[in-house]
């Protein structure tokens, strides 16, 4: 049996996804990233490893988004 | 193996987030959400009366006094209670710290190497005779916890005995634990051309320089030193626990001065530089929370989590409630070096505490050090093409800067080169009157030298030392002896003093029953006092020095208090 090859895009979305944290301007690029991993890990029928890693990129990025989201609207608001 | 890494992914995931803006925004949202905590006796008597921050419904908050009305903060920035290294390492204060060698109006001989002379009580009337309120003592954590836990009774009784000086003359104290380029013991070997005359702050067991050389990287820029850079990196980090250990230096003035109403409150921190940090993450996530820290140790009010206080602290961590409970006095926070330097904010002014009476203290240097003139050090300010939005940039962001923090809005420092009085400092004022906002010029006096920018003349000569640094400078006198509310029910008034013919006028709203607007006119404006409009009592009061103090009480509408065009009457160099 040969071993499913890494999904280069998912260790992409996994470090901008941790990047995305605290800095906000990686999280489009960490959702980005982790989608398309996912979509090419599902075509590849298991022949592509990396899920896991692009779902926390995409987490990371989605909290990261969130956290710019709210970081602005509050200053937007408050200010 | 696929969920084990997906958890042990989101573990990471959650960690990260903590550490970072996910934490600290979740930490900032629930201290915002946090009712604001009240002290739980009444206020013990003081001399003077107490202040606070108010917080007007949709207005930005502001400096208020036991009767609600706002409060406008004159005042200047003495340096001489801090401790400077020189250009040869030498490292010993200045003047003494003993109180006793300034009792009974004594004055130390000025020392020739230091940049300012001696403080003493005569510099605090001369400061009341300006119609100064208030004044900002810059401290040296240095002279205040010289070894590690052990505070200096010696450094405190001084400055007690400063604040005693000004209290006898209604000058409210901001105590300021100060530092320029965060310590003189960045050692800097010989011949390096590093001068350590200017730098002051931490003592030598909290500057942690990991050998990093202390040179400086751009010419006359004393922040720009890899050794400078490091030290203040590791105090953010709390490496080997000295940020701890400044909060209880903090706790070690508080104590002493929880009962005092003369002292308005502690400036925590002057210029923080980043580091190796970028903002906005800097502040928010390593300098606010610090605030906050200091906030939860002093105040009481808990707003972080417990954490180990010997490594680095997070921004979700507090600080332990160190059993002063002082929720009287003011905590003006400054933003970071980057915002002083560019008048732009570099932080999302998040939520610091839920202690209501917070200050948010800017440095009003533009021109003087904003960033195109340290690019350009020969830069005019006449022509100068930063900041965009002129003087007024830095005062119309701070104020949203100071709302989204929930704070109230303080000038801690501006000044310079008094060769461009006409220009920056009339600016400066100007736009300070306009945005309501009390200020602390820097500097009070210097010891000589051609590049002085105190209120005193050095003479021009670069021999000094001068006696009490020479006379007061006639543009500054005529400038800073202003006419000036000193407290209105009226948050929203308006005024303006022309120091060119001594005219003032002030536009205010009142309702019956509100307190008085209190108006001081400098010894230097003869001009006639008339107030019109709706008041039902109006006293102007002379007194033994020549000043007036015009006390106008509301009726209930529009009412103005105008001072007449008179020359004036100046006592400076001639």
């Amino acid at each position: 049996m040969i071993p499913p090859t890494r999904e280069g895009s998912a260790t992409r979305a996994l470090a901008l996804g941790l990047l995305a944290l605290p800095f906000g301007v990686f999280a489009p690029f960490a959702i980005w990233a982790g989608i398309a991993s996912l979509r090419r890990i599902h075509a590849s029928d298991g022949g592509v490893s990396g899920t896991a890693s692009a779902m926390t990129g995409i987490a990371g990025g989605l909290i990261g988004l969130a956290v710019v989201i709210a970081g602005t609207a509050y200053w937007l608001l408050a200010s | 193996m696929r969920r084990g890494a997906l958890i042990a992914a989101g573990v990471v995931v959650l960690i990260v987030a903590a550490l970072t803006y996910p934490g600290a925004l979740a930490t900032s949202m629930i201290v915002g959400l946090t009712p604001a905590p009240t002290p739980s006796s009444p206020a013990p008597p003081g001399a003077l009366p107490w202040l606070h921050v108010a917080h007007p419904n949709g207005g930005l908050a502001f400096i208020a006094d036991d009767r609600g009305r706002i409060v406008l903060f004159h005042g200047a920035v003495p340096a001489d209670l801090l401790d400077f290294g020189t250009s040869n390492n030498w490292s010993a204060p200045a003047y003494p710290i003993d109180s006793a060698a300034y009792a009974g109006g004594q004055c130390p001989a000025i020392v020739a190497h230091s940049h300012y002379p001696p403080l003493c009580q005569s510099d605090i009337e001369q400061m009341a005779a300006l119609g100064f309120n208030s004044l900002r003592l810059p401290l040296s954590w240095s002279l205040l916890e010289p070894t590690r836990g052990q505070f200096s009774q010696t450094y405190l009784d001084r400055v007690a005995q400063v604040v005693d000086w000004a209290k006898a003359l209604g000058i409210y104290v901001i105590i300021d634990m100060h530092q320029n380029a965060y310590s003189h013991f960045v050692q800097a070997a010989p011949g390096s051309g590093v001068d350590l005359s200017a730098n002051s702050g931490a003592p030598a067991w909290a500057t942690i320089t990991d050998g990093l050389p202390s040179k400086e990287l751009l010419a006359n820029q004393r922040e720009a030193n890899p050794a400078v850079v490091e030290a203040f990196n590791n105090f953010w980090y709390n490496r080997d626990g000295i940020q701890a250990e400044y909060i209880k230096s903090i706790a070690f003035l508080a104590r002493r001065f929880k009962d005092e109403s003369a002292v308005a409150g502690y400036s925590i921190f002057n210029e923080p530089q980043p580091g190796w940090n970028l903002p906005p993450g800097f502040e928010d996530l390593l300098l606010f929370p610090f605030y906050r820290r200091v906030i939860d140790a002093i105040a009481g009010v808990r707003d972080g989590l417990p954490c180990p206080t010997g490594i680095y602290m997070p921004s979700f961590c507090g600080y332990a409630d160190l059993g002063i409970h002082d929720l009287r006095h003011m905590f003006f926070l400054e933003p970071g070096l980057l915002r002083q330097i560019t008048d732009f904010p570099t932080h999302l002014g998040l939520p610091v505490s839920s202690d209501p009476n917070l200050v948010f203290d800017i440095h009003a240097y533009t021109h003087g050090f904003t960033i195109e003139k340290l690019i350009n050090p020969s830069s005019d300010p006449k022509t100068a093409t930063y900041p965009w939005g002129g003087y007024d940039q830095t005062y119309s962001l701070a104020e949203r800067e100071a709302r989204a923090i929930g704070a109230a809005l303080f000038v801690s420092e501006f000044g310079n080169d008094p060769s461009y009085d006409s220009l920056l400092l009339t600016n400066e004022l100007q736009e300070e009157e306009r945005h309501l906002v009390g200020f602390a010029f820097w500097t009070w006096k210097e010891n000589g030298g051609t590049n002085s920018w105190g209120v005193f003349d050095s003479a021009g000569t670069d021999a000094g030392p001068l006696a009490s640094s020479g006379c007061i400078r006639p543009a500054r006198e005529r400038q800073l002896a202003r006419v000036y509310p000193r407290a209105s029910a009226d948050p929203k008034l308006n005024y303006h003093y022309d120091s060119d013919t001594g005219a003032f006028g002030l536009q205010a709203r009142g309702s019956s029953g509100d307190a008085p607007t209190l108006v001081y006119i400098p010894r230097e404006v003869s001009g006639a006092v008339t107030v019109l409009g709706a008041f039902s009592d109006r006293v102007v009061t002379p007194n033994s020095d020549g000043s007036r103090l015009v006390t106008v009480t509301p009726s209930g509408g529009v009412f103005s208090i105008a001072v007449a065009a008179a020359p004036l009457s100046l006592s400076g160099c001639q």
